[in-house]
């Protein structure tokens, strides 16, 4: 298989079993962050098509280190596993990161809209 | 846009109307497009990404350094390359990563996030209104805006 397509399959992966064995935000159980990966996706779409478009690439993929399935327009599809693990990893970070700021200041908050991400899970799913 | 002319497409962006002269700094500019596309994210639906400025390092140096090492070993292993004529020339000292790789896994990431912050924003006056609704509707419903801060 080409290396960059088990690189990419890797990344995603490994940022799922950070996220289920380890970091346990809940991210994966809230409708905020589908929501948000289907946006990001989106604009994936124009921006990377942008710097894949093989009339006029920006960056240019090795023939053989990647599948060759090219969609939509002329991007790897690889790349896509690649945005989804890179900006799911950020959001896990920043709620970690979230919630070691709320530790340190002690006082427990009132959940709110944009700090928990299982607060937005389906409609009365116990968290 | 349809698949049938993708080129044709992504060209009636107006970066094309750019000088030559410019074409080195397309993925620059195309970085500098996609922070300021996002920043009513911020302005608008209240994502408070940049107003975090400790979280958002804490969520980004990782974020940079791992996807910085997987850029070098894609360079070294010709995974891929990069258009000498749209990017600077400029290289990240003692990498052979170009710069603008390096913007992109700032901006890309910080863009996520604020597309994250702004629909949680979104998704916190959903549930705002659908409480009125039901309280105005319904017997009773005491404290109808639990779920929004500093709205």
């Amino acid at each position: 298989m080409p290396e960059y397509t088990v690189l990419t399959v890797c990344s995603v992966v490994l940022v799922v079993a950070a996220e289920l064995w380890w970091l346990r935000t809940g991210l994966f159980t809230s409708a905020r962050y589908w929501c948000s990966m289907a946006i990001v996706f989106f604009f994936q779409g124009l921006v990377d098509g942008w710097l894949t478009k093989l009339d006029a690439p920006v960056v240019l993929y090795g023939r053989s280190e990647h599948l060759g399935l090219r969609a939509p327009w002329d991007i790897p599809i690889e790349d896509f596993g690649f945005g989804f693990s890179m900006v799911t990893l950020t959001i896990l970070l920043w709620e970690r990161a979230g919630r070691r700021e709320q530790a340190t200041r002690g006082t427990p908050r009132p959940i709110a809209a944009d700090d928990t991400p299982a607060d937005h899970a389906v409609e009365g799913a116990p968290r | 846009m349809t698949a049938a002319a993708p080129s044709a497409a992504l060209a009636a962006l107006p970066m094309l109307g750019l000088p030559p002269e410019w074409d080195r700094f397309q993925y620059l500019l195309l970085m500098a497009g996609c922070l300021l596309i996002t920043l009513p994210l911020q302005l608008v639906l209240r994502a408070r990404v940049y107003s975090r400025p400790r979280r958002l390092f804490a969520a980004l140096v990782p974020v940079v350094a791992l996807y910085s090492v997987w850029d070098v070993v894609g360079i070294v292993r010709d995974h891929w390359w990069y258009s000498e004529r749209f990017t600077t020339g400029w290289l990240v000292p003692a990498t052979p990563m170009p710069l603008e790789e390096l913007v992109f896994f700032v901006v890309v990431p910080v863009c996520g996030l604020l597309t994250y912050g702004a629909v949680g924003t979104c998704l916190g006056w959903l549930r705002t209104w659908r409480q009125r609704r039901a309280s105005s509707s319904g017997t009773s419903a005491p404290g109808t805006s639990s779920g929004v801060r500093d709205a």
